[in-house]
């Protein structure tokens, strides 16, 4: 039985679907990552299975229970806020405790459910504060502390880091999943950072347009993307997806996978070389096409040189043109687009 | 020479303001005490002084005593009334409503008229015989009443008038309020299964605070200091059951040109208004959360 | 060109020369009256006003409505004490003694004199002259005057079964005429009263009338004792009292005596006693025919005058003074007050007005316009004394705690006689 269960779940405003019948579950005690660019329906989702919102169509179960039609409160579920929507006039004891005061949770029992969390997240020494009194990473922690203190089965978490700086979201993003595994909740967990999803997720739903992309490990999702939008959106820099003769493919290839050598299939220039550190990012110009390369360390090449780009075969990725979907199911591209292939190396070197 | 420059020009800055409230505000309360221990001078008499003559006179005069009990009744009829119907206004048309725009104009509309053309209205309202009142009364076979002309129902009629008026005023901040008040931390009481009313006590009243602080001292300053609705409807009659006290004040200031009693008086009132103010902020402030 | 030029120059040096010489002759008046009943008063005063700078050119009159007669004198008083007073105004005829006391005001005798102002001086109304008047000078210049009189509604004495044409002569039918005439509904609420006797704002003024009928006199003349414990006074507010509480015939506690005219109309009441100065507003509103009468009589006859007066301000030059005098001499003139009292109802305010043309038709078309100058005969002077404004609250204050039902009759005047007296003390000299 899966903790949670999205059943054709629809949420329309007007003629506006943001959600457009989206299925699927949650293992008991997973990670499951909703992720996309903002507007693709995935905060409305997640509102959808809390309750803030009511479906206009489909089923949401949740520990087997249908909860389509419950207030919030008795859908057995936890939530943080993006803000983290603290009470700004209670203390950190007070905003932990509100849920259980509400639910006439006996003192004593508060006391030690409090004890636990505070030692949980480290938040000991601030119980006595106002949130004001608080830095972002702290008030974040109470937010966590509000919700795991209620001991929902499923806590729903709404791009809880986005608020804090880079370091603090890294530290985090640990710290909340381990908590996720130690507690053993069921995690549904909305966020528009891709790094986030591929490295806390044990399930993530790409959402598009209020429709399920993909559904997937993140592994799957970065070996076998299952649309040309998939495959762009995850991975740093994106994938490059080229036009092919044949009008009804798409190709894809990852910078981190081309190769820059001396011999290879493709001649092309240098457009420009964007060094970071660990890797560079090269643009080469392939005749009309651009397309990014990811190489290790430092490319000893000026802008202009003539460079002669390879890939592993097996590293291509074909898409339909119309749809966008994934075509192959082989790991070998179909003929049509090996010779494809051939004919870019000869014009490259033509020109 | 230098080091003084900045200090100079900061009181530079100050003083057009500093000059003002000096003029028009500590210069008269300063006067009136001073006045308030001479006796009224009269055509060719001069003002005398005559230490707490006026004040030890005060004690003695019933139509005071009279006014300082009609105003605390006034207060504590118009104050809680009104700050409470201000906010269930203001939460009933910051909700989701149809035509709620037309509402809140509707509330608010009282406030923009000025003091006599309500009491106009309400002088209607309450006229016996065919005042909406009475007329309202009559369907239901009620007998006409003469609300403004009886000692028990004058300073009612004049409390209900001043609630119209003043809980449209205040229900504006509220609603500014409110709308300050994010919704999520509703959304998030519910999550954890706070009912309506519980979220309105332990988190959107709470909240209010600071707003409810402030209406409480304008809705205490206002029961002292609206007067334009007893000139208008009942001349502080019937035998001054509707007299307040800055009603008093006028009277025996423009009416019977006792100046220095009236000064007396006028002290009293501030001394009254006072300690109020001092009383509200040093308890209350404890108690409010300033975001 | 050049000529046209300076015959220009030439034409403004004239007109400036013109300007100069009449703004040296000109004298401004600034001049206060209120409005105390319905009607377009502030057009009639506009009119009387251009009438005199027409007659007059050398003097502007600023008029200057200044609301009630209350607002009037507090205007004028603050007025004086930040040293700007009005040159002339009308202000009630009551106030003479709070103005005397101001040190406000001039006697008309000192600027009205010869045997040509002696003459203008006595030619008023006697019963006006009583509240204008005091230590042998002449402080105020009848203008607004008017009395009290009863107004009733031939209809409804028709339908009570009474003589449309019969008001009642003494308290006694008053009274017996208010029973026929109170009606009531099936639930037993009254639909008509018999009566109404205003009470709200300054009730003591209807009561001087009671007070006076029933013998008692409310007030000395030199305005330093009241008699409000007098029994015949007491009578007179238990007669008042027991109006509503006994006879049953009038609204019971306090009754506005603003829309007193508009429950007649709406033929709420039958009869109603009101100032003679609602006239006008009175025939021009009532849907039905009315009667005008004298107040019924108890142990005499009798009403107080009241309305206002014409003052001559002290703070003046002996231009303004003159000026001001001869403007309230045009507006007091024969002519003047008789047009005055056929556009407002105001009493006109001396014998020779009612004998003029426009005054004696007038007459002739609506006797009741004479009913109040012919009460004169039995009138007496408002009531009035040193610090009015104060020792009438007292009487006000009683009168209300009595009606309301407070206090009783006798308790509330011997409590409005300890205060009248300890305010009066120190004018007792």
């Amino acid at each position: 039985m899966s903790a949670v269960a999205v059943e054709e779940v629809t949420k329309q405003w007007g003629e506006t679907r943001a959600v457009d019948g989206v299925s699927f579950t949650a293992a008991a005690g997973s990670l499951v990552v909703l992720l996309g660019p903002s507007g693709c329906g995935k905060s409305t989702t997640l509102r959808l299975i809390a309750g803030l919102e009511a479906a206009s169509a489909g089923r949401i179960r949740i520990a087997g229970r249908d909860v389509t039609h419950l207030p919030p409160a008795r859908r057995g579920i936890a939530m943080v806020f993006q803000s983290y929507a603290l009470f700004p006039h209670l203390t950190v004891a007070e905003n932990i405790l509100f849920g259980l005061r509400v639910r006439k949770v006996p003192a004593a029992e508060r006391r030690r459910r409090l004890a636990k969390v505070a030692g949980l997240l480290g938040l000991e020494r601030l119980l006595e504060r106002k949130p004001a009194q608080l830095s972002g990473g702290q008030q974040q922690r109470v937010a966590l502390g509000r919700a795991i203190i209620a001991e929902a089965p499923v806590c729903l978490m709404d791009e809880p880091l986005s608020n804090l700086d880079a370091q603090l979201r890294h530290e985090m993003r640990r710290e909340i999943r381990a908590l996720q595994q130690k507690l053993g909740m069921t995690m549904l967990y909305v966020t528009h950072d891709q790094s986030e999803a591929m490295s806390m997720a044990d399930q993530v739903i790409l959402l598009r347009g209020g429709r399920i992309e993909q559904d997937a490990a993140p592994a799957a999702l970065y070996d076998r993307p299952a649309t040309a939008f998939a495959a762009r959106f995850i991975g740093t820099p994106p994938m490059n997806i080229l036009r092919s003769a044949d009008a009804g493919v798409l190709l894809g290839i990852r910078p981190e996978d081309i190769v820059l050598a001396e011999r290879g299939d493709v001649a092309a220039r240098i457009g420009a070389i964007e060094y970071l550190g660990a890797d560079s990012t090269v643009t080469c110009m392939l005749g009309g096409e651009t397309v990014l390369a990811r190489v290790q360390g430092r490319v000893g090449l000026p802008a202009g040189a003539a460079v002669r780009l390879s890939w592993p075969r097996e590293r291509v990725h074909l898409f339909d043109a119309a749809t966008g979907r994934r075509l192959d199911d082989t790991m070998s591209p179909p003929p049509a687009a090996a010779q494809e292939l051939g004919e870019r190396v000869a014009a490259a070197a033509g020109g | 020479m230098r080091r003084f420059e900045p200090q100079i020009q900061g009181w530079l800055l100050l003083l057009p303001a500093a000059v003002l409230l000096v003029a028009f505000t500590h210069y008269p309360a300063v006067a009136t005490v001073w006045h308030s221990f001479f006796s009224t001078a009269r055509g060719g008499r001069a003002a005398q002084f005559i230490g707490l003559d006026n004040y030890r006179d005060m004690m003695d005069d019933p139509v005071f005593w009279q006014a300082l009990r009609n105003n605390a009744v006034f207060a504590l009829g118009t104050i809680p009334v009104s700050i409470a119907l201000a906010l269930l206004m203001a939460l009933w048309v910051n909700g989701r409503i149809l035509g709620r725009g037309m509402l809140r104009l509707a509330f608010f509309t009282p406030t923009v008229l000025p003091m006599i053309a309500v009491a106009n209205i309400w002088l209607f309202f309450y006229t016996p015989g065919y005042g909406l009142i009475d007329q309202l009364g009559s369907l239901f076979g009620l007998p006409e009443h003469n609300w403004l002309g009886n000692r028990d129902t004058v300073l009612g009629c004049l409390i209900v008038v001043t609630v119209w008026k003043e809980a449209g005023f205040f229900m504006i901040f509220y609603l500014a309020a409110l709308q300050q008040i994010s919704p999520v931390l509703g959304e998030a009481a519910a999550v954890e299964g706070a009912g309506r009313w519980y979220f309105f006590r332990r988190v959107t009243f709470p909240l209010l605070m600071p707003t409810t602080l402030f209406v409480l001292v304008n809705a205490v300053i206002n029961s002292f200091r609206l007067v334009d609705h007893v000139v208008a409807m009942t001349k502080g009659g019937p035998d001054n059951a509707s007299a307040l006290l800055l009603y008093y004040i006028y009277d025996v200031g423009f009416r019977f040109w006792d100046t220095g009693y009236a000064a007396a008086l006028t002290v009293v009132l501030l001394v009254i208004l006072a300690v109020l103010a001092l009383g509200q902020f040093l308890i209350l402030e404890r108690r409010v959360h300033y975001q | 060109m050049r000529i046209l030029k300076t015959l220009g120059a030439a034409g403004c040096g004239a007109a400036l020369l013109v300007a100069s010489a009449v703004s040296a002759r000109a004298v401004e008046l600034s001049f206060y009256y209120p409005v105390a009943v319905g009607g377009p008063i502030t057009k009639i005063i506009d009119s009387m006003v251009a009438d005199f700078e027409k007659a007059d050119p050398g003097i502007t009159i600023k008029a200057i409505y200044s609301g009630t007669y209350q607002e009037t004198i507090t205007k004028a008083l603050t007025a004086l004490k930040s040293g700007e007073p009005p040159h002339v105004a009308v202000i009630l005829s009551t106030d003479m003694f709070t103005l005397i006391d101001e040190d406000a005001i001039l006697p008309f005798d000192e600027l009205a004199t010869g045997p040509e102002g002696k003459k203008w001086l006595n030619a008023f109304y006697p019963a006006f002259m009583a509240n204008s008047r005091t230590g042998g000078k002449t402080w105020g210049i009848p203008f607004q005057r008017s009395t009290v009189v009863q107004y009733w509604n031939k209809e409804a004495f028709k339908e009570a079964g009474l003589d449309p044409e019969k008001p009642p002569k003494t308290w006694d039918e008053m009274v017996a005429f208010g029973k026929k005439l109170t009606k009531r509904d099936a639930n037993g609420h009254v639909t008509q009263w018999g009566l109404q006797i205003p009470t709200s704002g300054f009730p003591y003024w209807l009561f001087q009338a009671l007070a006076t009928e029933n013998g008692a006199i409310l007030m000395n003349e030199a305005g330093t004792e009241v008699h409000f414990d007098d029994p015949k006074v007491i009578g007179a507010l238990q007669f008042l009292v027991d109006l509503s509480k006994k006879d049953g015939i009038m609204p019971a506690g306090i009754t506005e005596w603003g829309t007193t005219p508009e429950d007649f109309f709406q033929r709420k009441i039958a009869m109603m006693w009101t100032t003679t100065g609602n006239l006008t507003n009175v025939k021009a509103k009532a849907p039905f025919p009315f009667g005008v009468a004298q107040l019924p009589a108890h142990a005499r006859p009798g009403s107080p005058t009241g309305g206002g007066n014409f003052y001559i301000f002290k703070k003046t030059t002996p231009e303004q003074r003159q000026a001001a005098l001869k403007f309230v001499e045009f507006m007091t003139s024969p002519e003047r007050a008789a047009e005055w009292g056929i556009k407002t109802g105001y009493v006109a305010v001396r014998p020779d007005a009612w004998e003029t043309p426009a005054m004696k038709e007038y007459v002739a078309s609506f006797p009741a316009a004479a009913v109040a100058r012919d009460q004169l005969a039995s009138a007496v002077a408002e009531f009035s004394t040193h610090e009015n404004q104060r020792v009438t609250k007292a009487l006000n204050d009683g009168l209300q705690a009595a009606l309301t039902g407070t206090k009783t009759p006798a308790q509330a005047m011997k409590d409005a006689q300890r205060e009248a007296d300890r305010i009066l003390r120190p004018y007792r000299h």
